[in-house]
C-alpha cells in the first residue's frame, strides 16, 4: 500500500526543494516541474478520493513516532469533512500555478513559495496530530507574509506585516488551547482522535479553551470584528496569493471551527452557540453590505467571502445548538459544501479580477464599461463566476446555502434573517456586472485582448467543477454525508 | 575520589585544554592554540557523551553530573567551538591571539561549574570564573568603547555578585550547611529562604542578563567584539539560567519564590522586547532580544519541582537557542552592525539571507523551527503548574518579538539595495552549522528531551 495521503502531502514540497536546488533553471523549466508536481498532487488527492472515507472517525490513517516521550507523532488521515478541502486545495494550486506561469520576476522563490503553501494547507486539513496541525497552520502563515512582501502591489510592506502580526496573534491562542488539550488528556497524547472522542476538557476549563480557539479561528475565517486585516491583504496580494488566501486559507479557520472547537470542545460550544450564531449572522449581513459599498472589484470580491464563510459559521452554530443528529448532518453538509464551493467561485473570481487588472491596470468598477462585448470570454467567466457566488440554484453555492439554511430554519428560525444577505449580495454583483461588464463599451478598452489559452485553462476548471458541483452535488456530499451523519457530539 | 574524578573528565578536558592553548599562545603559536582549543572542547563533547542518563554527585553532593549538566557541556561546549571561531574573525593577526582562545575555555568551564552546581560555594566560584575571563574578553581589543563596556560590566558584576554572596550567608546561617540539597531544611525560616534567594536572583539574573539586572548587556555586547557578544549572548547566559534552575529544585514550593521568577519573567520578556523595537544598532537589538529570550526560560524554571516537563523544556530551549543566537550573531558578523547593513541582503546573498530569516524566524518561535518546540514545551511547563497567565503573557510578547525581527527581515528584501557581506569561512561554517542545529532541533526535539 502506498501511503497516498503522506505522497500527496509531502509532493508538493519535493518540488520546491527540485527547483531551489536546480542551478540557475529557466523561468520555463522552473513553471513546468511547478506544474508538474501540483498536477501529481491532484493525481495523488484523485487517488485519496477514490479510496474514500469511511463513515466511523478517520480514513487513510498514516502514523509515525515524533516525540514519542510527550505523545507527539506524525499522524494524517482524511475524514469526509477533510477530503473535500483536500481534493479543493489541488485543484486550487493547480490553476494558481497554470496561472502564474507567465510570471517572470523571481520566479524561482515565487513557485517555491506557493508550494510550500500547497504542502501546508493540505497538511492542515489532514493533520491528526495537535502539534503537526499548529505546524502546518503557522508556516502557511509564514509564507504568505513572504508572498505578499515579495510580490504585491504598491502598499504590500505594510499589509503584509499587519497581515502577519494580525494573525500570529490571532493564531497563538490556538497554541493555548493545545496545551491545555494535551494537559487535560488522561494520557498525554497530541492524537487529535483521541480528543475528539474523548473531549479532555470539561466546564470552565473547556470554555477557555473554546475561547481561544473561537479567537484563532475567528481571525482566519474572517469574522466580523476580526476580520480587518483581509481587505488591506487582498488588495496588496498578488493574484495567486488572492486565491490561496480566500480559496484555502480562509477555510483553516472554519475548518478549525468544525475540527477543534466543535469536535474537542462540543458541550461548551453547545453553551457558546448562540453566541457563535450571532457573530455567524452578523459577518453575512456585514460582509455584504460592505461589499455593496466597494467600487473597487477586488475588494468587493473579499468582502463577498466574509458574507460567505458567515453563512459556514452559522451551519457550524446550528449544528452545535441542535439535538437532532439529522438536522446537525444537514447543517454540516452545507458549511462543508459551502466551504469546498467558496473555493471553486471565489478562487475563479479572484482570478478573473486579475486578469482584468493584469490588462487594465485598476480595479475600479467605474473606469470600465461594456467589457462584455470587448472581451466575451472573460465577460461570460466572470457573469457565470458572479451568479455563482450569488446563490443561483444550479451552482456551486446553492445546494449548500440551501442546506444551511433548511437547518437554520429548523433550529433558530430567527437566525434565518441571514437569508437577507443573499438578496444584497446579489444586489452586489448586478451592479458590479453592470458597471462593468454591461453598457457602452469605451473607447480606451477597445483593444483588450481576451482570454489566452493560459488563462482559459487556469479558469475553465474550476467553471466546469462550480457547475458540476451546482447541477449534481451528490458527488461531493455523499463523501461529506458520509461522516457528518455519523458524527456524535 | 578516583570514581569522582572519572565523572568529571569532560570538566578536566576543558580545563586542560584551556591550559594547552594557554601555552601554545605563550611559545607565540596562536594557529595552533585556536586548534588546541577547538580540538580540545570538541574531545570534552565526547567524553560528555557517556554520561548521559548518570544522575549522581560527587565531592560529596557539592557537584552535580545530572541530566542538567550533561546537557550543559554538550550544548555550551559546541557554542564555544562555534563562538570561537567568529572569534578567529575578529582577533586573527592581533597581539596575545591565542589568550582569546584560552579565555574562552576558562569562561565556557565556568559556566559548566554553574549549571552542575550542587552547593552555593559552586555558585560563587562559578560565577566568578566565567566574570573574570569575560572581563578581560570584552575588554580585549584595548579600545575607547571596549575598555569603557569592560569596566561597566566589571563593576556591575562586582556589585550582584557582592549582593549574592551577602545573601548566600544567610543560607549558611538558616541550614548551617553550604549544600544546595539542605536547602529544604530551612523550612522553618521563610524569611531567610526569601531573603536568600533573592540574592541569588540577583547575582545570577546579572549573569543570564534578566530584567533588571541587564543593563551591562546592552553596552556590553556594542562595545565587545562581536564574536565575544555572540558568546556572552549564550555561553554565561545558559550557565547562570541552569544554575537557578539547580537552586529552585531545592526550594520549598510555597516560600513564594516562583512569583518572583514569575514577576522577573514578565519583566524580562517584556521590556526586553519593547526597547529592541527601538534600536538601530543590530547588536544592540540582538542584546535586548537576548534579554528577552532569557525571560521565556523563566517559564521552564517556575515549573522545576512541579512538573516533569520543566526540565526537558529548559534544556530543550537552551539547545534551540544556543543555535538560532549564534547563527543570528554569525550573519551580523558578515554583514556588519547597523539595520541597513542588512538592506538588500537577500537579493544579493539568497542562502544568507534565507539563514538570517530561519533564524529570526526560530527566534519568534515559528513552527517547525527549534525556537519553536523550545517555547512550546516552556509553555506546556508553565500551564502545567497553573501559571497559565505567565504564558498568556509569553504569547502577547512573542507576537512582539515579531515586529523586532521583522526590523531585520524587512529590509533584506528591499530592492535596490545591495549589502555587501564580508565572507569568511568561518562565518559560512557557524552559518551553515547553526542552520542546521535550529532545523535538526526542530524537527527531532525527542532526542533531547530525556
Amino acid at each position: 500500500m502506498l501511503p497516498l495521503v503522506s505522497l500527496t502531502l509531502f509532493l508538493p514540497l519535493a518540488g520546491a526543494v527540485l527547483i531551489l536546488c536546480l542551478p540557475k533553471p529557466a523561468a520555463r523549466t522552473v513553471h513546468s516541474i511547478a506544474i508538474a508536481s501540483a498536477a501529481l498532487t491532484l493525481v495523488g488527492a484523485l487517488a485519496m478520493w477514490l479510496q474514500g472515507v469511511s463513515g466511523q472517525g478517520f480514513s487513510q490513517v498514516e502514523e509515525l513516532e515524533w516525540m514519542p516521550s510527550i505523545g507527539a507523532a506524525y499522524r494524517v488521515g482524511v475524514d469526509g469533512i477533510s477530503l473535500p478541502l483536500v481534493l479543493l486545495s489541488a485543484v486550487l494550486f493547480l490553476v494558481a500555478l497554470i496561472y502564474a506561469s507567465s510570471l517572470r520576476d523571481r520566479p524561482r522563490a515565487y513557485v517555491a513559495l506557493v508550494l510550500l503553501l500547497e504542502t501546508t494547507a493540505i497538511g492542515t486539513f489532514t493533520a491528526l496530530d495537535g502539534i503537526l496541525f499548529y505546524v502546518f497552520f503557522e508556516v502557511s502563515l509564514v509564507s504568505m507574509y513572504f508572498m505578499i512582501a515579495g510580490w504585491g502591489h504598491e502598499d504590500r510592506q505594510r499589509a503584509a506585516l499587519m497581515f502577519f502580526i494580525y494573525t500570529l496573534l490571532g493564531s497563538l491562542p490556538l497554541l493555548l488551547a493545545i496545551l491545555g488539550l494535551y494537559l487535560g488528556s488522561p494520557e498525554p497524547s497530541f492524537d487529535m482522535r483521541a480528543w475528539i472522542a474523548d473531549p479532555p476538557l470539561q466546564g470552565a476549563a473547556a470554555m477557555w479553551a473554546l475561547i481561544a480557539m473561537l479567537i484563532t479561528f475567528a481571525v482566519k475565517i474572517p469574522a466580523v470584528p476580526l476580520h480587518t486585516w483581509l481587505p488591506a491583504a487582498h488588495v496588496q496580494a498578488p493574484t495567486v496569493g488572492s486565491v490561496i488566501l480566500a480559496g484555502i486559507m480562509l477555510k483553516f479557520g472554519t475548518y478549525g471551527l468544525v475540527r477543534f472547537a466543535l469536535q474537542m470542545a462540543p458541550e461548551a460550544f453547545r453553551d457558546a452557540g448562540v453566541v457563535v450564531l450571532v457573530f455567524g449572522v452578523v459577518s453575512a449581513l456585514y460582509g455584504a453590505f460592505a461589499a455593496l459599498a466597494q467600487t473597487d472589484l477586488k475588494r468587493l470580491v473579499a468582502y463577498t467571502s466574509v458574507n460567505h464563510m458567515g453563512y459556514v459559521i452559522v451551519g457550524v452554530a446550528v449544528a452545535a445548538l441542535t439535538l437532532d443528529p439529522s438536522v446537525r448532518a444537514t447543517a454540516l453538509d452545507g458549511a462543508v459544501l459551502q466551504m469546498f464551493s467558496h473555493g471553486l467561485v471565489t478562487g475563479a473570481l479572484f482570478l478573473l479580477v486579475g486578469m482584468i487588472q493584469e490588462r487594465a491596470h485598476t480595479r475600479e468598477m467605474g473606469e470600465f464599461g461594456g467589457l462584455l462585448k470587448t472581451v466575451p470570454l472573460l465577460g461570460w467567466s466572470f457573469v457565470l463566476a458572479a451568479f455563482a457566488s450569488l446563490g443561483l440554484p444550479g451552482l456551486a453555492h446553492f445546494p449548500a446555502e440551501f442546506q444551511i439554511f433548511l437547518a437554520t430554519l429548523g433550529t433558530t428560525p430567527i437566525a434565518v434573517a441571514v437569508i437577507l444577505g443573499i438578496a444584497i449580495i446579489a444586489g452586489t454583483f448586478l451592479k458590479a456586472l453592470r458597471e462593468t461588464f454591461l453598457g457602452e463599451s469605451r473607447q480606451r478598452w477597445n483593444r483588450m485582448p481576451d482570454l489566452s489559452l493560459r488563462e482559459i485553462l487556469a479558469v475553465a476548471p474550476l467553471l466546469v467543477l462550480t457547475v458540476a458541483t451546482g447541477v449534481a452535488p451528490s458527488w461531493v456530499l455523499d463523501i461529506i454525508h458520509r461522516t457528518t451523519s455519523a458524527l456524535v457530539l | 575520589m578516583g570514581p569522582d574524578l572519572a565523572l568529571l573528565t569532560p570538566e578536566i578536558a576543558v580545563l586542560l585544554t584551556a591550559i594547552a592553548a594557554l601555552i601554545a599562545e605563550m611559545l607565540r603559536r596562536p594557529r595552533i592554540s585556536l586548534v588546541v582549543a577547538v580540538i580540545g572542547l570538541l574531545v570534552a563533547t565526547g567524553l560528555t557523551l557517556r554520561l548521559v542518563g548518570t544522575d549522581t554527585t560527587v565531592f560529596g553532593g557539592s557537584f552535580r553530573v545530572d541530566t542538567l549538566s550533561t546537557w550543559a557541556k554538550l550544548i555550551l561546549l559546541p557554542a564555544t567551538v562555534l563562538s570561537m571561531l567568529l572569534a578567529r574573525v575578529d582577533v586573527c593577526g592581533s597581539a596575545r591571539e591565542g589568550t582569546v582562545y584560552s579565555l574562552l575555555c576558562f569562561a565556557t568551564f565556568g559556566a559548566l561549574v554553574l549549571a552542575g552546581a550542587g552547593d552555593t560555594m559552586f555558585l560563587v566560584l562559578g560565577t566568578l570564573l566565567t566574570g573574570l575571563a569575560t572581563f578581560a574578553l570584552v575588554a580585549y581589543p584595548d579600545t575607547d568603547p571596549a575598555t569603557e563596556a569592560a569596566m561597566k560590566f566589571f563593576v556591575f558584576a562586582s556589585v550582584t555578585t557582592a549582593v549574592m554572596i551577602f545573601g548566600l550567608s544567610y543560607w549558611f546561617g538558616a541550614s548551617g550547611s553550604t549544600l544546595l540539597a539542605d536547602l529544604p531544611g530551612m523550612d522553618t525560616m521563610p524569611m531567610a529562604v526569601i531573603l536568600g534567594f533573592v540574592a541569588v536572583v540577583v547575582g545570577l539574573g546579572y549573569k543570564a542578563s534578566l530584567v533588571p539586572f541587564h543593563f551591562w548587556a546592552p553596552d556590553a555586547y556594542e562595545g565587545a567584539p562581536l564574536s565575544i557578544a555572540a558568546y556572552l549572548s549564550v555561553v554565561p547566559k545558559v550557565g547562570a539560567l541552569f544554575a537557578l534552575t539547580q537552586v529552585v529544585r531545592e526550594l520549598p514550593a510555597d516560600s513564594g519564590w516562583t512569583a518572583v521568577i514569575a514577576g522577573l519573567a514578565v519583566l524580562s520578556m517584556t521590556y526586553g522586547y519593547l526597547a529592541a523595537l527601538v534600536q538601530d544598532n543590530v547588536i544592540r537589538l540582538l542584546a535586548y532580544s537576548s534579554i528577552a529570550q532569557s525571560g521565556y526560560f523563566l517559564l521552564g524554571i517556575v515549573a522545576v519541582g512541579s512538573s516533569e516537563l520543566a526540565l526537558p523544556s529548559i534544556i530543550l530551549f537552551a539547545a534551540a537557542y544556543a543555535a538560532m543566537n549564534l547563527g543570528a550573531f554569525a550573519v551580523t558578523a558578515a554583514t556588519g552592525r547597523t539595520l541597513s547593513g542588512f538592506g538588500g541582503l537577500g537579493r544579493a546573498r539568497p542562502l544568507m539571507g534565507i539563514a538570517m530569516v530561519i533564524f529570526l524566524l526560530s527566534l519568534v518561535g515559528i513552527p517547525p523551527l527549534a525556537g519553536f518546540v523550545g517555547k512550546f514545551m516552556l509553555f506546556a511547563a508553565a500551564i502545567d503548574v497553573q501559571f497559565t497567565w505567565l504564558a498568556v503573557v509569553a504569547i502577547v510578547n512573542s507576537v512582539l518579538s515579531l515586529a523586532v525581527y521583522l526590523r531585520i527581515i524587512v529590509p533584506m528584501y528591499r530592492r535596490g539595495e545591495s549589502a555587501s557581506a564580508a565572507t569568511d569561512p568561518s562565518h559560512g561554517i557557524v552559518v551553515i552549522t547553526a542552520f542546521a542545529a535550529t532545523l535538526i532541533i526542530g524537527l527531532a526535539a525527542q532526542l533531547f528531551i530525556v
